[in-house]
């Protein structure tokens, strides 16, 4: 295993990926930004976490992968002005609590925005 | 009447929201089109029922596209008029056309029945379309990006590919404005999150049914002409004349 990937992995994320949670690891939130640390110190702990960025796997249940994807949509949101922001050709207009609200209510349109939060997770950790 | 080759009918309302689409597919339309399609634009107020159906039946154009407020069996236009519903008499008038409906929803019910009306192919979303409107309709890359993604489906039609081509042209699209928020030269704006995830949805919603081999823009015959052809025909013609000048010269002996 080699260092590199995990640094080439973390160079091409955006500044707001590098902070959101993304994997768990024996019951612990991490960001990118906290792999890339952590597999540079050389821990046993990055050790692990590399594979997992190997794998392209979160280590997660599909239980984890819910509570994941919706702290990440939670911290995203919350940095949004709170005006309107997201519309859709069925004529709804939300700002980022109400978008949140939905997805707090689990209702359609929230489930549409966990589903998708988790195929973005998928897609960032297979970013090389 | 049966569909007309090269033939385009593209329906742009701008209330409720609309012109964050339109303005994008206008643009769209100036930069892909080619000499000989017959194009209409129906823009805000003309973008109403009687106007489409108006031109649908004038001009039998063999593509239709529009953007409008939908759900399982509805697309409206301008105003939210209803232009179609699964329950509509006269579907008949996309017979034989390719119909791509930016809205959301209609790939539930309303597609299916514009196929079985006999269009050929049909373009639209089995949930909801999300858009960005956190800056005015075409200021941004952000406000835009859903939208370039949407109608390259038509900006490939316009260009003379086939309906299988054109959806694979879109679906391309879509990854690279995906890709374009994660990892490409948008991934630290301040919209990128929103974005990404808004295209990841609408990509996953797309459909796309019907045949895959229409052509409703086949290119017009052209002569073929690179850089080398002048120096093939000088050259063709210093061989000739050496030619001839060595037939005329062995005769003159």
């Amino acid at each position: 295993m080699t260092k590199q990937v995990v640094s080439n992995w973390f160079s091409k994320l955006g500044q707001s990926e590098k902070n959101l949670p993304l994997l768990i690891y024996q019951g612990i939130v991490y960001t990118p930004q906290a792999v890339y640390d952590e597999v540079m110190r050389g821990s046993p702990l990055g050790d692990a976490l590399q594979s997992l960025i190997e794998k392209q796997s979160f280590g997660t249940s599909a239980e984890d992968e819910q509570t994941v994807a919706k702290l990440r949509l939670t911290q995203i949101m919350r940095t949004k002005p709170d005006k309107p922001l997201f519309a859709t050709l069925s004529g709804k207009v939300f700002t980022p609590s109400e978008l949140l609200g939905e997805i707090e209510n689990n209702t359609d349109i929230g489930r549409q925005w966990v589903g998708t939060e988790i195929s973005h997770m998928r897609r960032i950790v297979s970013v090389r | 009447m049966p569909a007309l080759e090269n033939t385009f009918l593209f329906v742009e309302p701008q209330q409720h929201y609309l012109d964050y689409g339109s303005v994008v597919l206008h643009d769209i339309i100036s930069k892909n089109r080619r000499a000989g399609q017959i194009i209409t634009e129906l823009i805000g107020p003309d973008a109403n029922p009687d106007r489409v159906k108006q031109e649908l039946g004038r001009m039998s154009p063999i593509v239709t596209c529009g953007i409008g407020h939908g759900n399982e069996t509805t697309y409206t236009v301008e105003c939210t008029a209803k232009l179609f519903d699964t329950s509509s008499t006269d579907l008949n008038l996309l017979a034989d056309k390719v119909v791509s409906l930016c809205s959301c929803l209609t790939a539930v019910e309303l597609g299916p029945a514009i196929i079985d009306a006999e269009a050929v192919a049909y373009t639209g979303y089995k949930t909801e379309f999300w858009f960005y409107i956190g800056a005015d309709p075409g200021t941004t890359r952000a406000v835009q990006s859903p939208f370039l993604a949407e109608f390259e489906f038509v900006a490939s039609l316009l260009q003379g590919k086939n309906t299988s081509s054109a959806r694979a042209d879109q679906l391309k699209k879509y990854d690279e404005e995906i890709n374009y928020w994660i990892s490409g030269d948008g991934k630290n704006d301040t919209d990128a999150s929103e974005l990404s995830r808004i295209l990841e949805m609408n990509k996953a919603n797309s459909v796309f049914l019907g045949e895959g081999s229409v052509q409703p823009s086949p290119s017009a015959p052209t002569i073929l002409v690179s850089g080398t052809t002048p120096w093939l025909w000088i050259g063709m013609a210093a061989t000739m004349s050496f030619l001839i000048y060595r037939e005329i010269k062995g005769k003159s002996y």
